[in-house]
């Protein structure tokens, strides 16, 4: 019965790919390929809500915990009873020179430094709010968001500074998320658009909606596309920063806006948890699925699991929206996605159901498969969701 | 039996002995007999024009022939050539340098510079400075990598360590340590660095301390791990035994019992002095998948042996030699017995026992004044311990495990007062058993960063944090509930009575010793811009400081003191009266923890938890941007 199944959904997906031979020729190589880690196979919540990348190690931040993995195995859960300052694990940064692991938590921030946490809390610390969404390193400064303003902690002589609407040009605290650029810091605002924090010269810069009124864009391209901002990404490839909210995808090159929405191209929603970008790729973890957009191309690619099937199904959207869908045996744990991060050219994904590790073949393997699409469903049978 | 006898009789106060002792040295020796002080000079000359040369840290040089001594208050490096024992080479470097590291090749020097925040760069032969490279703050412990392209920099006032790329001379990245990092020792296969930390975690005054040994994967240059070596404070040295029976490291430490009333210094246990034995996950022989800690006493049931500090194995791995800072001793002990003991007592118990050194002290050696560093020579026949307040080194003959002889490294031959007082402040005879100094609990005249039963009649009550003795000259009266008008009487008989069970010191005694706590200067601030203006967040602090009327008890014009006491609603269940002595503030970001009871971790803490009622300034209704202003204007004084 079992086999019956198997060889139904293996010529559908040869027959899908088939069809799709035309629009392959400008087809970014795809995610056909999902390992996730759950709460099946020893992830301490379903709700994983921050993933970062440090080499071979990869640490996701859930609803209960901060976790480990490493070679394919989850090495080690830390809990509150570990140090850690809270189980809610918003963000991580990973200092790219000492490898600390510095973690936005519902309370406080940790830096995890050799096995050992280091807490720094409201009461203790020069810290703004304990409840921190965000968390990021340039150089020596670690820039922390929080609900009361966004903080910049010196780990050299332990200055704490807090730009808030005090004294920085918002009307809104809260800050989601925290991007650093080569010369620039940007602070998602939530309510309060994008703030451009620059570096040498010690001053802000907002980018809130273009008429100051209606919090949103009135012209496609306007400017940044809602002021209520769910988290900001710097491409420093583009030199470009992209700002996920909940009405859109905006990106800002300096010069130009370059918005997206749901209904104008291949986005999966406009409810969007964060953005991920380098090379010509932009990410959108959406409450629909996980988003591609080659910026060069304007193709569009979503990936999510089919309800229906149980297994991954992908959606091209080709630069003249033509749509096709194709169905992959392995998928994301849940459409619901948080979070991302880039390994090689593997990502990681986080996901209201768990942690996905989307592998990728190379461009080689993947036009290969391409056309001969017969051979790449095969090599996928065997995957497990 | 030999060193037992040697032992008593410097306990004895033999002088007699000593001065027979030390004729019989030169005569024998052909070398400098023990320094006056140590012949016992009672001169009460003042300060001569002459620095004393104070020598901290002894390095070989990579040919063995010469010992490179760093001398911290002449603000130099010296090279004593070991063949004819005689300082053949001198350069300044920086001030107050700590440490020296020796390049892999030989040909260079670093020598770190703890008040100037820099290394100086010497070339090995002709003894000269090529470059100064920047710092952390406070820089003591140096390294080189096995390449010699990257130093490592122990930062005691920043807590973290620099990496340094000696191409350049650019400091490559920083790691957080812990608290005050001192010691950086490279492992003899490169591949990791470790980092004492001379003070413990901050933690709760109802705990015991703790303290953390970091490890640095060199090839990675990040923190592989930290480990924690509870129940003890002053990390200063690390060894790593040699050879087929390696794999483990040797810490001295102390292990202060500062939970039970200090009068239990009558009954032993309350300060006592040791090893951990750390064997490091993945390093060596070490097979095990986690680092594992096993503590060591080295003291004697009767008989203590304060201030364990600079530590060495000898080229065979058969001994390691441990110095005592406080003790003027240098302890010899067998590692095949150290071993057979690790095996024998069960580590749980071994933390506590002071009958191990009975089995594994194999001779005790009298030293110079204030013994730290100590550096054995690559033939494994003579090891070197540099006497701080003797300007000497102090030469033992190993096959033979005897002191050979003193060199005498140069510096004034008569004590001043201040040094004298300064010996004295280092002296744990003077306390009872010897079991501790005014140092082990104010190591570099600072603090230990935890608190204390000190006395009676409220034994178990008033729990007290210990204080700096940095720059306190002018900030009478002293202890936290401002009894003691000045320091003769903070340091006469009630230290005697009280802390030291022992007859203390006589007039004499307690004039130098007065004098030299005195004397003890600031270290300079790292939070003041270099001329002295504010910071914007500094200035905005500093008008919230006067507006909130904090100079009202903490007067600029006397060091942030109104030298008196008040209740600011501190008290703990623990105290039986509110009032305490406002503390002075010079140099505040130095010393945590704070509060009497050293329960504030943090400046915050002061006001965020220990100010429910607003008695300590009325701060409840402060923002979080003006409470960061006003803790970075504290950081400035």
């Amino acid at each position: 019965m079992k086999d019956k199944k198997f060889w139904r959904w293996l010529l559908g997906a040869v027959g899908t790919l088939v069809l799709l031979a035309p629009a392959c020729a400008q087809m970014p190589p795809l995610y056909t390929h999902w390992e996730n880690y759950t709460t099946a196979n020893g992830m301490p919540d379903e709700k994983v809500l921050s993933v970062a990348v440090d080499g071979d190690r990869v640490w996701a931040g859930t609803e209960n915990g901060l976790v480990l993995i490493e070679k394919g195995k989850i090495q080690k859960v830390y809990k509150p009873e570990d140090g850690l300052a809270n189980r809610v694990v918003t963000g991580i940064a990973v200092d790219p020179a000492s490898g600390d692991v510095w973690l936005s938590t519902f309370g406080g921030l940790s830096r995890l430094s050799g096995g050992q946490f280091h807490n720094y809390t409201n009461l203790t610390s020069g810290l703004a709010n304990d409840i921190v969404y965000g968390v990021a390193i340039q150089d020596e400064y670690v820039w922390v968001a929080t609900t009361a303003g966004t903080n910049r902690f010196n780990t050299r002589t332990g200055e704490w500074s807090i730009f808030s609407e005090k004294n920085a040009p918002i009307h809104e605290p809260w800050s989601y998320g925290i991007a650093v650029a080569e010369k620039k810091v940007y602070v998602a605002i939530w309510g309060g658009g994008i703030l451009e924090y620059d570096i040498a010269g010690g001053y802000w810069k907002p980018y809130t909606d273009p008429d100051g009124e209606m919090e949103i864009v009135l012209f496609k391209n306007q400017g940044l596309i809602h002021i209520i901002v769910s988290n900001v990404a710097w491409n420093k490839d583009t030199q470009m920063f992209w700002a996920s909210t909940y009405f859109g995808l905006s990106g800002y090159d300096g010069r130009n806006w370059h918005n997206y929405l749901s209904t104008d191209s291949g986005l999966a929603s406009d409810f969007i948890n964060s953005p991920k970008s380098r090379g010509d790729d932009v990410w959108a973890c959406t409450d629909k699925g996980l988003s591609y957009l080659n910026f060069k191309t304007n193709t569009w690619v979503t990936y999510r699991p089919n309800a229906k099937t149980g297994h991954g199904e992908i959606v091209i959207t080709a630069p003249d929206k033509k749509v096709t869908t194709m169905e992959t045996p392995t998928s994301l744990a849940h459409n619901y996605i948080l979070n991302m991060d880039f390994q090689g050219d593997d990502i990681w994904v986080a996901t209201a159901t768990g942690l996905s590790h989307g592998i990728k073949e190379s461009t080689r393997e993947s036009k290969k498969e391409a056309s001969n699409k017969e051979g790449k469903v095969h090599e996928h049978t065997t995957a497990s969701r | 039996m030999r060193a037992q006898f040697t032992i008593r009789l410097r306990r004895l106060g033999a002088l007699t002995g000593s001065l027979v002792l030390a004729g019989f040295i030169a005569a024998t020796f052909g070398v400098s007999p023990l320094h006056g002080e140590q012949a016992g000079t009672t001169s009460t000359s003042q300060a001569s024009q002459e620095n004393y040369l104070t020598p901290v840290e002894l390095k070989f040089s990579h040919d063995g022939t010469k010992l490179y001594v760093v001398c911290e208050d002449d603000d130099s490096l010296l090279a004593v050539d070991v063949t004819t024992r005689r300082v053949v080479a001198k350069v300044k470097v920086g001030h107050k340098p700590k440490d020296v590291a020796v390049s892999p090749d030989g040909r260079t020097l670093y020598v770190s510079n703890e008040w100037d925040d820099t290394v100086s760069e010497i070339d090995a032969a002709s003894f000269s400075q090529r470059r100064t490279f920047a710092t952390g703050w406070g820089p003591i412990g140096v390294t080189t990598d096995r390449t010699g392209k990257v130093l490592y920099v122990a930062n005691s006032m920043g807590n973290d360590v620099s990496l340094l790329d000696l191409t350049s001379g650019t400091e490559i990245k920083r790691l957080a340590s812990w608290r005050s990092p001192h010691n950086l020792s490279l492992s003899l296969d490169g591949r990791r660095v470790y980092v004492a930390n001379l003070l413990g975690h901050l933690g709760s005054p109802n705990e015991p301390p703790a303290s953390e040994l970091v490890v640095i994967d060199t090839a990675k240059q990040r923190v592989a791990e930290r480990i924690e070596i509870p129940g003890v404070l002053e990390l200063r040295h690390v060894a790593e035994a040699p050879g087929p029976k390696g794999g483990y490291l040797l810490v001295p430490f102390i292990r202060p019992k500062n939970l039970n009333p200090l009068i239990q210094v009558a009954g032993g246990w309350i300060l006592t002095h040791g090893m951990a034995v750390v064997r490091v996950a993945g390093a060596n022989n070490a097979t095990q998948p986690k680092s594992t800690v096993t503590q060591i006493l080295l003291d004697d049931v009767d008989s203590y042996y304060a201030g364990t500090n600079g530590v060495a194995f000898t080229p065979d791995g058969r001994h390691v030699l441990v110095t005592s800072s406080e003790a003027d001793t240098v302890s010899a002990i067998d590692t095949t017995k150290l071993e057979r003991r690790l095996h024998q007592v069960p580590a749980e118990e071994l933390a506590d026992r002071l009958d191990s050194a009975k089995e594994i002290v194999e001779r005790r050696l009298e030293t110079g004044s204030n013994p730290m560093g100590i550096a054995i020579s690559r033939d494994g026949r003579s090891a070197y311990v540099v006497n701080r307040l003797s300007d000497s080194l102090t030469v033992v003959d190993i096959p033979r495990l005897q002191v050979r002889g003193t060199i005498d490294l140069g510096g004034p031959k008569q004590l001043t007062q201040l040094r004298r007082g300064e010996q004295m402040f280092h002296a744990a005879r003077f306390c009872f058993q010897g079991q501790f100094a005014c140092a082990t609990c104010h190591p570099d005249n600072h603090i230990d960063g935890v608190a204390w039963n000190l006395e009676t009649p409220q034994l178990g009550r008033d729990r007290v944090a210990n204080r700096t003795l940095r720059g306190v000259a002018e900030t009478a009266p002293y202890k936290w509930n401002g009894h003691n008008p000045d320091l003769e009487t903070q340091c006469g008989p009630r230290i005697a009575k009280f802390l030291f069970h022992s007859e203390g010191f006589n007039s004499t005694q307690l004039a130098d010793l007065v004098a030299f706590i005195k004397s003890i200067p600031l270290p300079p601030s790292r939070h003041l811009a270099a001329n002295g203006e504010l910071s914007p967040p500094q200035e905005r602090g500093r008008a919230i400081f006067f507006r909130k009327s904090c100079d009202t008890c903490h007067t600029p014009a006397t060091h942030y003191t109104a030298k008196t006491s008040f209740d600011v609603g501190t008290a703990t269940k623990y105290d039986t009266s509110g009032l305490f002595d406002v503390p002075q503030l010079d140099r505040i970001e130095q010393r945590p923890p704070y509060l009497h009871s050293g329960e504030a971790k943090s400046l915050e803490e002061l006001w965020t938890i220990y100010n429910p009622q607003d008695k300590h300034g009325v701060t409840s209704d402060m923002s979080k941007e003006e409470l960061n202003d006003l803790i970075e204007f504290l950081k400035s004084l």
